[in-house]
């Protein structure tokens, strides 16, 4: 494949400049020229692992980019420059790559820059091979911070110190801040030229070969030619990515035209962002080259690629938008995007905007990195939301996946203060919800999506949707409680993530409560207005701000548009995080005829805050209905409630319903003093609250028998399962056999009824729960043990009929085993099932099924130490096993749509196994775990493998499973496997476990600090995980440091008496610690380690200071290029050598672990053990705070020597050659240091010297 | 040959042609008849002056003469009934004959002329049995006001019912069991014999066999299979579409689903509005101006480095 990218880039200044050079800089050149090549013959390089790439021909020839820019250079003194150069005049371009025949892609840029020497830009895994400005060779530096996050060996593998190292190194690299991972010196024959305004350009020539991150190939292992095969690539990312494919400005706020040239294979369609203006066949006409134009300035990370064999379908209502999916699929694809066109409309008519771009894309691909991801013009979609007209379950979800895609089309992409656009899309996909799936469906989600964030947050700790970090300081931190930092998004764990989208919507939802629909849409209409005018104009960067929506342009519009002051709103959603936790009870005064109403608060614990302002209260009397807004302030808990009503219960009469209904009631239930039916608190969702309300009994009931609000009802359904009544039952029956109620009560209903008959079960009359009403409503008239055949016409039942099989099987005899009748019951219905005569396809009905059998397992009675055989066998499993046999064979010869029946088989497998009807045993589990099956039956087979790891504390499992993290080709699957580890964790920070040992948390610690390099995603899932199993500090199962302790010098560290610790690897373990004369030495060899796993200057994050001294020798080279540079080293390596030599104790104290250093030379006197380890993490994070900063001003000196040290010794290391053959050895034990980005960037032609 | 034996031999051709449930001793009769017929057509010729014939030929000419014969033999017999009779008589005969534009004169000087031959009679073949009507049932005896001389009623269940002595299974219940413990046997059997050709897994380490599970095989796309429907699914589909019509009748938004859901379109182009506009669209998709679909260009002889 061949692709040739040509990218047209017109960038706008940061907002963060000054001003100054904002007006200094106009728009600038900017172009690329990025050529990919395949390697078809396969390199020494391409091990085995890489199997999908080695085989996949990937050629990319040359990609050009070319644009308008005005990038500018952060003239602080933050610049940096490390002797690395890297311009050799003998580099090869493109003819040589080819006939090579190396793997390469190529990047051109021609920037105009003024008043610039120095251009960061960003970019990963990419190998620069020459980066030329104005046709004059330039020196660069390539580093980046965060392929390895933590540089020497801790041995305290405390997470406060990794997470702020991982932020200061994200810090050191954001776009937004100025920086980047490749630092390009302007030629000073130039530096006239930018000084006059003139134009540069800059070009920049890389490969990328197999790349880890970024751009991912799918390519299965069949017979045939590539596009055959259906092999097919995509970018992807979390969050800003885009470095990982091209060299760019990774940033949301920098904002450029595009032109894109993508050159691939004659079989293979190139999908990207823009117009296609044309397609041409090369010369030899075996290849053709897709030209995009995106006119519309657009940020890097916006920017997207799909290559592959795609069948194409023009929409045929909008032949503007195309959508793109696998061989083999379009009838799928037909069937699903058949109503694309209606949310188009829908979006459209509520916005009273046209879509923004003039095309748009749907591509569909296999292992898609997430189910849906939004760029410019396109998205791309998981292959697997597609599906046929038969089936009913996923229908809704694709439905709602695309409305989620196409409300991000309209908002998603113009990216500034993040909560304001994830909010906006995920309120108007709300609307759309509401508009399709009616009312209850939406007011049910929202109950929903609150439901989730109040749950997180209070079990995590707050979400902040809109961080402000002013010092940057550690104890300013806006979020403490976290274990991660919030400050970039990828230090953001997904959940969190995800909480915040949801979080962001709801408060956009609250917002609209306050100023009304109406004039939301019209502040919504007037944001993009704006934006498109802005966009119309021509190289006037400056007005391309105007895209750009932050909270502050957000918050003005609506106060211009509504006239409300919406702040303490946004003081108290946006600014500040946690949600609001109430308790509700009352008392009814019959002398005054008053309710009194309590309502408290719980401000303290985690997670919460407290909320003063108004409050909603409705009270359902005898006489109606009637809303009161309370006031919570400081200290009243207390409010009195006049009610309306006076008792008067003789008379029969209609009762008035909110709604304006008027129903008879049942009145004998209720207390005779009081007229109250029921009360809720906050009906409209109208605060992010949990209410834990108390009432009686027979006002829930009433509640969900009248109130017609679906999410009154819910609540009332959960309020029941406290009251296992008669009554309750009665309640919940009826609400089950009324058609007009929303299915999902009714749903919710069948479980809170399978959990009060369970506790009423010494009382309970007639046949098991549910059982006659589904033999009503589903079997056959004549033979009531029959089910009908299947005819899912109608939905709603439909979605009950397969619940309640469920729910049943929940329900416990009094020897708390499922019933008889109703195991034989499901069975029945099993054996019954005949879908011939439906049009609907029955996977998920039948999946249900097998997971009703699941629920009906109880534990097996065990004899101690029993085996499970055949023989002994419970009769009742027995049949459960038969049955699952014969649906998981039967899935093998006739698949269901997406493996339904394999994954509910699969875990109910599981469920034998660990009731222990059956031998526990993993070999199962991991063959459908393996590549290769559909993506929902390995997480199934993964699932139950963690489950299985946890149970049997399992380490060969374990280590399974992490083997899997580090090497399966399919990203979604690594992040999944990460996320069942921490939710189902194999033993905790608070449990003790034979699992956590010094080795797992080596394995953990070299994971997330290097290993998950190429995945934001993953590396903070690694971080979740590491935090889920060891907590914050040091993990326990590390030997604590204790009395004779000595100095390693090579680990930089105190370590134990070797004795006692004999695993530690062996180095010059200094016996007498504190001996100056052997700190030298020792400090020699652990640079030299030091610097070979690590290319680069290592933390540039906590050595600004050492930068920006390095810089200044830099600075002021006479001549460019290669003497300059070297010289310029060769000073700086002389200016550290000496400094060393003669402060060589200092360096020590100033080592990457002052606690331990300290402790060699301070507790040389027995030092209590509490006393230190308080110490070690107090130092730990005061250290950890100073990268971004420099307030101790000590320290910030000694930093300064402690580089120049490395330096030093990096330069010796080059000419010792023995040391660099141990250190290969060492390398080679390292785990990680033979990923491919380290390791290309060790030799990569740019580093050779 | 005298008329009584023709006549005979045309009563015969005439069972021959409608006998068709000729069984083999039947079969027997006919094929000694038209061996008979042939010789008499040699005979013909051998007086006529022909040596020799072609097989061809003398068969063609037994043809035309059995269905000759036969023709009398129908004319015959029609004129016979026609008169309310049941056996033809000379003279129907003769009216045919002539009816047929033969000169019936001629005949006995024909039939004595002197060089005719003499043909030996066929041989005596026992006359096929009209094999008995099966008698089902009682047969009805004849009211009084029917004389006694007129036939019998025929069976019952040619004109009443025809009474079997098995039951069909009618019991919905019984109907639904069968269905689906063949369903489950079918399935079981298909399943173990897959089990047992192919690799397996098993839950139990003690016994192996005990329920065979078919190994799990990584596909190099697994999401076709998953995704598509399998071939025996979109079968029962169209067949349950076909039978929907009278299945639905009784779903009151049956029509509108049918309209929206119609097997056809589900495949060609269930995306199209069910207007007339589809069809105008799907002629236009050339016109259709997307990017994608326009051709690819050959490329220019500038060449961008």
């Amino acid at each position: 494949m061949l692709c040739y990218y040509d990218i047209q880039i017109v960038r706008r200044n940061l907002a963060s400049y000054v001003d100054i050079i904002w007006i200094y800089c106009p728009a600038l050149l900017l172009s690329f020229s990025l050529v990919l090549f395949k390697q078809t013959k396969l390199g020494p390089k391409s091990g085995p692992t890489e199997k999908g790439l080695s085989s996949f021909c990937v050629h990319i020839v040359s990609l050009l980019v070319r644009g308008l820019s005005s990038l500018s250079d952060v003239a602080s003194g933050l610049k940096y420059l490390q002797g690395k150069r890297q311009n050799k005049p003998e580099m090869c371009c493109v003819h040589n790559v080819q006939v090579n025949r190396t793997g390469y892609v190529e990047l051109t840029i021609f920037p105009t820059v003024v008043n610039l020497n120095r251009i960061k830009l960003n970019s990963k895994q990419c190998r620069i091979y020459r980066v030329r400005v104005n046709e004059l060779e330039a020196p660069f530096i390539y580093n980046d911070p965060t392929l390895e996050v933590c540089h020497h060996e801790s041995k305290q593998r405390n997470l406060n110190y990794f997470s702020s190292a991982y932020t200061a190194a994200v810090s050191a690299v954001d776009p937004d801040a100025g920086h980047g991972e490749l630092v390009i010196k302007v030629p000073p024959e130039l530096w006239k030229q930018g000084d006059d305004l003139k134009v540069l350009k800059v070009y920049i020539e890389f490969s990328l070969d197999q790349p880890k991150g970024g751009l991912h190939f799918v390519v299965p292992d069949v017979e045939g030619s590539m596009a055959e095969r259906g092999a097919h690539v995509f970018s992807f990312g979390y969050q800003n990515s885009t470095r990982f494919w091209f060299p760019c400005v990774d940033s949301y706020s920098e904002l450029c035209t595009w032109k894109l040239e993508f050159t691939v294979d004659a079989s293979m369609v190139a999908v990207s962002c823009g117009d296609l203006v044309e397609t041409i066949y090369t010369h030899d006409m075996r290849k053709k080259t897709y030209h995009y134009v995106l006119p519309i300035p657009t940020a890097a990370p916006n920017i997207s690629l799909a290559v592959g064999p795609f069948e194409i379908l023009v929409d045929p209502y909008m032949h503007e938008v195309t959508h793109f999916c696998l061989p083999q699929l379009l009838p799928l694809l037909k069937h699903s995007m058949s109503y694309l066109h209606e949310i188009f409309e829908f979006y459209e008519e509520i916005l009273t905007c046209r879509y923004p771009y003039s095309c748009f894309k749907t591509v569909f691909v296999d292992e898609a990195y997430v189910q849906l991801s939004s760029y410019a013009s396109m998205s791309i979609f998981s292959t697997n939301l597609l599906h046929s007209a038969t089936i009913i379950d996923q229908t809704p979800l694709t439905r709602r996946c695309l409305a989620q895609a196409l409300a991000q089309q309209f908002f998603d992409l113009k990216q500034a203060d993040e909560w304001v656009l994830k909010g906006i899309s995920g309120y108007i996909y709300g609307l759309y919800l509401k508009k399709t799936f009616g009312v209850n469906e939406y007011r049910h989600w929202i109950k929903e999506e609150l439901d989730k964030i109040v749950e997180y947050e209070l079990k995590m700790g707050g979400v902040l949707l809109h961080p402000t970090f002013t010092g940057g300081k550690e104890k300013d931190n806006p979020t403490p409680h976290l274990h991660f930092s919030i400050k970039h998004p990828h230090t953001l764990s997904w959940e969190y993530f995800k909480m915040f989208q949801c979080k962001a919507h709801l408060v956009m939802r609250l917002i609209e409560n306050r100023i009304s629909m109406e004039f939301m849409l019209q502040v919504f209409n007037k944001l993009l207005s704006l934006a498109s005018t802005a966009s119309s104009q021509k190289y006037q960067s400056h007005m391309w701000s105007q895209m750009l929506l932050s909270t502050h342009a957000f918050l003005k519009s609506i106060s211009n548009v509504s006239g409300k002051d919406i702040g303490p709103l946004i003081k108290q959603w946006v600014d500040q995080s946690s949600v609001v936790k109430f308790f509700g009870s009352f008392a009814f005064n019959r002398k005054r005829n008053v309710l009194e109403l309590e309502i408290r608060q719980d401000y303290t614990s985690s997670g919460t805050q407290k909320y003063v302002g108004p409050i909603k209260v409705t009270v359902q009397e005898l006489d109606g209905s009637f809303n009161h807004t309370l006031q919570i302030e400081e200290n009243s808990l207390k409010h009195d409630i006049p009610c309306h009503s006076k008792s008067r219960r003789n008379k029969k009469k209609k009762i008035p319903l909110m709604n304006g209904e008027e129903v008879d009631m049942d009145l004998s239930a209720m207390d005779a003093d009081s007229p109250l039916l029921w009360i809720r608190i906050d009906p409209d969702m109208s605060i992010l609250r949990k209410v834990e309300f108390e009432q009686a009994d027979f006002m829930w009931q009433y509640q969900l028998r009248y109130e017609r609000d679906v999410v009154a009802q819910e609540e009332a359904i959960s309020a029941l399962e406290k009251f296992p009544t008669p009554a309750s039952r009665l309640a919940l029956t009826d609400i089950l056999e009324q058609e007009q109620c929303f299915y999902k009560v009714r749903m919710q209903a069948c479980f809170c009824l399978a959990k009060i008959a369970n506790s009423m079960v010494s009382t309970w009359q007639g046949p098991p729960a549910m059982k006659s009403l589904f033999t009503r409503m589903f079997c056959c008239k004549s033979c009531p043990n029959i089910v009908k055949t299947n005819n899912f016409i109608s939905f709603q039942s439909y979605f009950l009929q397969k619940t309640m099989p469920v729910a049943m099987a929940l329900l416990r005899d009094v020897h708390n085993l499922c019933p008889k009748d109703v195991l034989n019951f499901i069975l029945d219905l099993i054996k019954y099932n005949d879908n011939r005569k439906n049009k609907f396809s029955d996977n998920y009905y039948r999946a249900d099924l097998i997971e009703a059998l699941t629920n009906s397992l109880t534990p097996a009675i065990s004899i101690s130490n029993e085996v499970r055989t055949v023989d002994n066998l419970n009769a009742d499993v027995r049949l459960i096993l038969e049955e699952i046999t014969r649906f998981l064979n039967m899935e093998k010869l006739l698949p269901s749509f997406r493996n339904t029946i394999t994954v509910r088989c699969l875990s109910a497998i599981r469920q034998l196994q660990r009731n222990g009807h059956i031998p526990s045993d993993a070999s199962l589990f991991k063959s459908y775990a393996e590549y290769g099956h559909f993506v929902d039956v390995r997480v199934a087979a993964l699932e139950a493998l963690v489950d299985y790891t946890r149970v049997e504390r399992s380490s060969a499992e374990l280590q399974w499973l992490l083997n899997m993290v580090q090497n399966d080709p399919a990203h979604y699957v690594r992040h999944k496997i990460l996320g069942m580890l921490s939710k189902n964790p194999p033993f905790t920070k608070t449990t003790d476990s034979a699992l956590c040992n010094e080795a797992l948390v080596d394995q953990l610690w070299k994971l997330m600090n290097s290993g998950t390099s190429h995945d934001w995603r993953l590396r903070c899932d690694a971080v979740n995980l590491y935090y889920t199993l060891f907590g914050l500090t040091r993990p326990s199962c590390l030997p604590l440091p204790e009395l004779g302790l000595v100095l390693n010098l090579k680990e930089k560290k105190a370590v134990l008496n070797p004795t006692i610790k004999p695993e530690l690897e062996v180095g010059p373990v200094v016996d007498t610690p504190a001996s100056i004369g052997i700190h030298g030495v020792g400090m020699c060899y652990a640079f030299n380690t030091m610097e070979d796993e690590d290319i680069d200057m290592e933390t540039v994050h906590d050595s600004q200071a050492f930068i920006h001294q390095h810089l200044h020798l830099l600075e002021r080279p006479s001549t460019p290029g290669t003497h300059t540079h070297t010289s310029a080293c060769m000073h700086a390596r002389t200016h550290a050598h000496h400094l060393v030599t003669h402060t060589p104790v200092l360096f020590v104290l100033l080592g990457k672990e002052p606690p331990s250093v300290e402790q060699s030379l301070l507790s040389m006197p027995a030092t209590p053990v509490p006393s230190f380890s308080k110490e070690t993490s107090s130092l730990a994070s005061k250290h950890a705070g100073e990268h971004g900063h420099h307030h101790h001003h000590h320290h910030h000196e000694h930093k300064k020597k402690k580089k120049k040290h490395k330096h030093k010794h990096k330069h010796k290391h080059k000419h010792e050659s023995k040391d660099k053959e141990k250190d290969r050895e060492r390398d080679n034990s390292h785990a990680y240091s033979n990923s491919p980005a380290s390791g290309r960037s060790l030799r990569s032609p740019s580093m050779s010297d | 040959i005298g008329d009584p034996s023709l006549l005979r031999s045309l009563n015969g051709n005439t069972v021959l042609i409608s006998g068709k449930a000729a069984t083999s001793p039947a079969e027997n009769y006919h094929l000694a008849r038209r061996r008979t017929l042939q010789v008499v057509v040699s005979a013909l010729l051998t007086e006529c002056g022909f040596e020799s014939a072609e097989k061809a030929a003398v068969e063609t000419l037994t043809e035309m003469m059995q269905s000759y014969i036969t023709e009398i033999g129908r004319c015959a017999k029609a004129y016979c009934e026609h008169t309310a009779r049941s056996v033809p008589t000379l003279a129907d005969t003769v009216v045919t004959l002539i009816e047929m534009g033969f000169n019936a004169d001629t005949l006995p000087v024909y039939a004595k002329r002197s060089q005719r031959m003499v043909i030996t009679a066929p041989p005596v073949t026992n006359a096929p049995v009209t094999p008995k009507a099966l008698s089902a049932g009682q047969k009805r005896t004849h009211p009084a006001y029917i004389p006694s001389h007129f036939p019998e009623f025929p069976d019952p269940h040619t004109y009443i019912k025809t009474p079997t002595f098995r039951e069909p299974v009618s019991d919905y219940q019984v109907v639904r069991e069968k269905a689906a413990s063949q369903k489950r046997d079918v399935e079981r059997a298909l399943t173990r014999f897959m089990a047992k050709t192919g690799e397996t897994q098993s839950l139990f380490k003690d016994d192996i066999t005990a329920f065979p599970l078919i190994a799990a095989q990584p596909s190099s796309i697994p999401y076709l299979s998953a995704l598509l429907p399998s071939e025996l699914e979109l079968q029962t589909l169209e067949e349950t579409d076909s039978s929907e019509q009278d299945d639905q009748t009784d779903s009151e938004n049956a029509a509108g689903n049918l309209i929206n859901d119609d097997p056809g379109g589900d495949k060609e182009n269930s995306m199209l509005p069910p207007s007339g506009v589809p069809s105008a669209k799907a002629s236009e998709e050339n016109v259709i101006d997307n990017p994608y679909l326009r051709p690819v260009k050959k490329p220019k002889v500038r060449r961008k480095k």
